[in-house]
């Protein structure tokens, strides 16, 4: 009897916990909190380092970094639950602009630090809003370089030399080949590592602003990505037999282990592939699609930029946690950490691994990758894996305007709305 | 006096209870409805579409397919695991040694999480079965990297967990069977398989109703085999319902979309459940 | 395939003499299915990566020294004990909030649909809750959960509830026929209210139930990875939400993962071999209601 009373008040006061845990989250000692949530968790060791300098050196402010997992997902579910963090740290893609278009980040045009961003990653952002808008919604902080990997030391043991058109880079293969090496390694049971050859081969093949021409209506995916899609599906000849059986860390790894001469991946891939060898000596270089040399350009993007979310109270605390994390030597401890690019003018020291890449990045010879024009939901991804593995270049060229089409429906409308009022408002 | 304490206690019992599950079942339910009718992407603005998300789904290739497959799997899984488990639970109900300790053992994968026992097969089909295939001179690729066999991949780890289950269940229906039957049927003459269909496996019917049920349920809503051991792919194959409306929904922007997808869904569960056991019942009774 | 419900003394010597050896001996080499893929778990965590080969012998040989410093670093890795405590917290917290709230509504139910129209409709309208799958309501639940401050630990153990309510009291208030009316009858005349009744008499018989309601929703919440996937995301993690992403930030070294996932197993495992007997029954009981 006293026990069944015991277990009785026992959930009582579990039910009564339920609702008081529930409010009352805020302990404020006077400070401004600033919560920074940003998508990249492998660097998850140097914002922990900023947060806490900064919090040494700022006794009014105190700042919060959040590094989740998943973060992309961890973030939208916070969205919609309405409990915003007040900085997010994202990559300048799909989904910057249709937050910009959800009308949920803060105009920063009025931030000192955009003075010392270049111009042309500013430019970058802009392109990928949806219809042009007059603000400034995020701060670039990162570039990152896609293009080739490949084994240095490997390279020099066989003497082979960095291609610079496509035909080279075939009779490399070929040459790899022969050698009783493999060429590449892939991962592409991760269905978006598909899109890094993808976006580097469409750099230099298809016109930069392909996406927003197809939805004016200008031209189609299939007259722009043919020659694309040919080269990754004749890539896959040098690739592993089974080449959607390993995942991204699978591939990372075999490459690691000198399996492969070469990986097409990002520079953000280094770290991983140092975890499992840290003494494998790794160069770059642009993936040379072009069949002319000095045709090709190097695939680079907003890899994270920082911006303020339109609720975000406290405008000028969150300008100071930027303005931090824009100081020349936090910059270029991210570089060191990440093997990333600044996107903030000065002088800076580029990792050896993106010494084959180097030229681009100071001629400016650069385009943002294609992807991120693409909406997650369609998972064009796997539209590229599903033609790797039957190969109908038709089929699939069709069905990737059929399926843009299908989703954009609501963007294209508006585009092809705003263009409209604009050319009426041109002609008065 | 008592018998009014009595009611009056009852509606103190059961209207918070029903309160709460009006809350956080009915209401979300309700609030999923209406949604489907926006084309909101979980966050920012959004507009009403009316019955546009509905008159898509049913153009819409990917969700087709999602129901292709699922169904796919959940049929033939469920005949997997159903045929698989009477077997096995005929073979624990006979005279056997370590009786229990055999039931313990096989009863076991049913214990262990759906996510991980993926991640282990996952590195099975990856590595493991392609070798074995190549020692006996087969070709050595993996399962879960071909579209026309990824679904099966799937389907042996979704049967090797829950076969478990549903043995457990046809055990406990063996066990009804009284010995007079038998006897009264070996008068007759009844062996091996005639003995089963005649005797046995009628006595055992509304077990075999809830196993069909219960399978058809759990495979229908699929979710953690999918996430770890393909997450969709290779080229699409394996999107079962349930991760296309968790992996677009909330991932993706269509949050709008999707619940007209879940939407659908419910509907589908409803009807086919319904429809089963109107089925069996009927069955049931002929028996 | 001769069955009886009760074997007395007689009948198992009548077994013992007639054991089907053949059958033993096709059901233990059947174990290879259960066995093999756990050997390999087992096999791998305690391997270190230099040890891994893809060829057959590679994989089925034995580690060339048992050592536990995977298990150690998987442990550091997924915060193990905290992940342990939470998934423990909320299963127990689950288990303990279904058995009163399930068998209370199912006593009443039970006693009252076949009388009330009235409770027959909230006896339909409850039960038919089966059927809604979690992806509709996962969306509108996460807003929801957030407006009340509930994107937590409580609010999983809250949804749980919820969710196996139809289920729950369905099994209850099936079991309640095997309960005669009498014997709540009987406390009434000698004045016990009906509240009182209800935990002095009902609640303790109906004690085999609450072990398969505790144990099918042990096993339900334990493993479950969606819900607090979406609810309490970020939040904090449970045993199989961080198998989730240690898999994606550490996928790559084999040994460490499935050095944590056999983590992740050992404790359900290990509750499993002790309780072995009830989970069966229990679940075999849950089947026949």
């Amino acid at each position: 009897m006293l026990r069944k009373n015991k277990m009785l008040f026992g959930a009582a006061l579990f039910l009564a916990g339920l609702f008081v845990t529930g409010c009352g989250k805020e302990a404020n000692d006077g400070k401004t909190v600033i919560e920074l949530l940003h998508y990249k968790p492998e660097a998850v060791g140097y914002f922990e380092e900023v947060e806490k300098k900064f919090n040494e050196t700022h006794d009014t402010i105190e700042l919060k970094i959040s590094s989740p997992n998943d973060a992309m997902t961890v973030l939208k579910t916070r969205l919609i639950r309405e409990d915003n963090p007040d900085i997010i740290g994202i990559g300048g893609d799909y989904n910057y602009s249709n937050f910009i278009d959800a009308g949920i980040l803060m105009d920063v045009s009025d931030f000192d630090g955009l003075d010392n961003i270049k111009q042309n990653y500013l430019e970058i952002n802009e392109n990928l809003e949806f219809v042009p808008t007059d603000g400034i919604y995020g701060v670039p902080y990162m570039a990152n370089a896609a293009g080739i990997l490949y084994n240095r030391d490997m390279f020099l043991e066989y003497g082979w030399q960095i291609p610079e058109t496509w035909d080279e880079l075939i009779s490399l293969c070929e040459e790899i080949k022969a050698a009783g090496k493999l060429p590449f390694y892939m991962g592409y049971k991760d269905t978006w590592t598909c899109l890094s050859p993808w976006n580097s081969a469409a750099s230099s093949l298809a016109d930069s602003t392909v996406c927003k021409d197809v939805n004016r209506g200008l031209t189609t995916f299939s007259e722009q990505y043919r020659v694309v899609a040919e080269q990754m599906k004749t890539l896959l000849k040098y690739g592993p037999k089974d080449f959607a059986a390993y995942s991204y860390n699978d591939a990372c790894t075999a490459f690691a282990r000198g399996e492969s001469a070469m990986f097409m991946i990002g520079s953000y891939a280094v770290p991983q592939i140092k975890s499992v060898n840290p003494d494998i000596n790794i160069d770059s270089f642009v993936y040379p699609a072009a069949s002319e040399k000095g045709e090709n350009y190097l695939t680079s993007g907003i890899d994270l930029q920082f911006c303020i979310m339109e609720d975000c109270e406290n405008k000028e605390a969150a300008y100071e946690v930027l303005r931090f994390l824009l100081e020349d030597e936090n910059v270029q401890a991210y570089m060191d950490n990440q093997n990333a690019v600044p996107c903030k003018k000065g002088d800076f020291t580029l990792v050896s691994m993106l010494d084959g890449m180097k030229e681009y990045i100071k001629e400016g010879k650069v385009m943002d990758f294609q992807d991120h024009f693409y909406p997650a939901e369609m998972a064009a991804e796997a539209l590229i894996q599903t033609y790797l593995l039957d190969g109908d270049t038709d089929k699939f060229l069709k069905r990737f305007d059929a399926e843009w089409a299908r989703y954009n429906r609501d963007l294209i409308k508006k585009v092809q709305k705003y263009e409209a009022e604009h050319r009426e408002g041109e002609g008065q | 006096m008592k018998k009014n304490g009595k009611s009056r206690t009852f509606l103190l019992i059961t209207i918070p209870i029903v309160a709460l599950f009006f809350l956080f079942n009915t209401l979300p339910l309700i609030q999923g409805v209406v949604y489907s009718f926006t084309n909101f992407r979980g966050y920012g603005s959004y507009d009403w579409v009316g019955l546009r998300n509905y008159i898509d789904l049913f153009g819409d290739s990917r969700v087709g397919n999602s129901y292709l497959f699922t169904f796919k799997l959940a049929v033939v899984t469920t005949i997997i695991v159903n045929v698989l488990s009477l077997l096995l639970a005929m073979a624990l109900n006979s005279r056997i040694k370590f009786k229990n300790t055999l039931r313990g053992l096989y009863f076991l994968p049913n214990v262990l999480g759906g996510l991980v026992v993926g991640y282990i097969f996952n590195y099975f089909f990856t590595y493991i079965l392609p070798e074995l295939a190549k020692l006996m001179g087969f070709e050595g690729n993996s399962m879960l990297a071909n579209s026309k066999t990824a679904w099966l991949a799937i389907a042996i780890v979704c049967a090797w967990q829950s076969i478990a289950m549903n043995t457990i269940i046809y055990i406990s229906g063996l066990q009804t069977v009284p010995e007079d039957v038998y006897e009264a049927g070996s008068l007759d003459g009844a062996t091996g398989w005639s003995k089963f269909r005649l005797l046995t496996f009628p006595l055992i019917f509304p077990f075999f109703t809830i196993n069909l049920v219960l399978c058809m349920k759990n495979f229908l809503m699929v979710f953690d085999q999918i996430m770890s051991l393909t997450k969709g792919g290779p080229a699409q194959s394996t999107e079962s319902i349930s991760y296309l409306i968790y992996n677009n929904g909330m991932s993706g922007g269509q949050f709008g979309f999707q619940s007209a997808n879940a939407v659908l869904f419910f509907v589908v569960i409803v009807v086919i459940s319904v429809a089963q056991m109107t089925f069996l019942g009927k069955k049931e009774e002929q028996l | 395939m001769m069955v009886k419900q009760k074997e007395g003394t007689e009948m198992l010597r009548d077994k013992k003499e007639k054991s089907n050896i053949g059958l033993t001996v096709i059901l233990i080499f059947g174990l290879i299915t259960i066995a093999f893929p756990l050997y390999m778990a087992v096999v791998i965590a305690f391997k270190q990566p230099s040890e891994m080969t893809n060829s057959i012998s590679g994989i089925l040989s034995l580690p060339a020294k048992w050592s536990l410093d995977n298990f150690r670093e998987a442990m550091r890795v997924t915060d193990f004990w905290h992940s342990l405590a939470n998934s423990l917290f909320i299963t127990l917290a689950t288990i303990a909030l279904s058995i009163v709230v399930h068998s209370l509504i199912g006593y009443v139910l039970g006693r009252s649909k076949a009388k009330s129209k009235f409770y027959n409709v909230i006896y339909l309208y409850l039960v038919s809750g089966m059927f809604v799958p979690f992806a509709i309501l996962m969306m509108p639940l996460v807003k929801q959960t957030a407006k009340i401050g509930l994107s937590n630990m409580f609010g999983v153990i809250l949804l749980y509830t919820v969710f196996y309510l139809p289920m729950n009291t369905m099994l209850y208030s099936g079991y309640l026929k095997n309960l005669p009316l009498a014997l709540e009858e009987a406390a009434c005349v000698d004045g016990a209210s009906t509240w009182r009744t209800f935990w002095t008499i009902i609640f303790p018989n109906m004690r085999p139930m609450h072990a398969t309601v505790a144990i099918l929703t042990a096993l339900g919440t334990w493993n479950d990875v969606m819900t607090p996937l979406v609810i309490m995301s970020g939040d904090k993690n449970t045993l199989p939400l961080a198998q989730l992403n240690f898999q994606s930030q550490f996928g790559t070294n084999y040994n460490l993962a499935f050095a944590s996932y056999l983590l992740a197993l050992l404790p359900i495992v290990a509750f499993y071999i002790i309780c072995q007997k009830q989970i069966i029954a229990g679940v075999a009981n849950g089947a026949v209601k």
